[in-house]
């Protein structure tokens, strides 16, 4: 039942992010036909021009979905694991007597708490610190950095 | 050449807020049509820096009354931007040293 729940859930935020995609690209091409029907035009032939311009629009949304599907997945994993490791943090402060192990909890339950505030904080995910440490490089792991050329 | 694409969006953002087409417009016009980016390539790469924090998205209203959704610079896209600015200027300077020598 859980997994019928969690599935069904999948799938509407999955349709979601593939419309919000599809419409933020569709809105690119529709004011590049504007563009050129504004510089005189025909209807069809600025669709046709448009749809040039703008490259393998099926591609594009494929990879734009691709990357805020992993994204999300990554956010609910981090989120998941932080809320366990707190409550496991709680659990062994509140069953221990040792005072050793109930330290521990209290480092699990920082952990946790941190880590939290961190993925709350807009830009200060764990991936944006990462990013942010190898900032002084130029390098690009972009595939599509090929596409920018010279005229 | 590689970060160069992240490097413009990242400078065409410092300025102000913009959607997808109004960023590949403005780069064009900067460029005065030198450089050229295929259109649909900006998006993966604008996911791509939202998903490193370094722009955000929120969706507006665009000039022409449409749903669009607009990117601004975040704090680490700025400290980005700076970063892969000043490498930019050290390589250009680089290079060029290298082509005055031979």
């Amino acid at each position: 039942m859980k997994s019928a729940i969690f599935n069904l859930l999948s799938r509407v935020n999955g349709n979601k992010i593939s419309l919000d995609v599809e419409d933020e690209l569709q809105f690119h091409v529709e004011m590049l036909e504007r563009k050129y029907m504004q510089e005189g035009m025909r209807a069809a032939d600025a669709q046709a021009a448009a749809l040039r311009r703008f490259g393998n629009f099926q591609r594009v949304k494929k990879q734009c979905v691709e990357i805020t599907r992993r994204s999300t997945l990554l956010r609910r994993f981090l989120k998941t694991s932080l809320i366990l490791l707190g409550i496991a943090g709680l659990l062994i402060s509140i069953g221990s007597s040792d005072y050793k192990v109930d330290r521990i909890g209290h480092v699990l339950i920082m952990i946790a708490i941190t880590g939290r505030l961190l993925v709350y904080v807009r830009g200060l995910s764990p991936f944006t610190y990462l990013a942010g440490v190898k900032a002084t490089s130029i390098t690009d792991t972009s595939k599509n950095s090929s596409n920018l050329r010279k005229a | 050449m590689q970060g160069t694409l992240e490097l413009l969006i990242l400078n065409t953002l410092a300025r102000e807020s913009m959607h997808g087409y109004g960023i590949v417009q403005r780069i064009h016009e900067a460029a005065e049509d030198l450089l050229k980016v295929e259109d649909g390539s900006l998006y993966p790469a604008l996911y791509r820096m939202e998903e490193r924090g370094w722009i955000k998205s929120e969706w507006g209203v665009s000039e022409n009354n449409r749903r669009a959704k607009f990117y601004k610079l975040t704090r680490t896209g700025q400290k980005q931007l700076e970063a892969q600015r000043a490498n930019w200027n050290r390589i250009s300077k680089a290079v060029a040293r290298i082509l005055q020598a031979t």
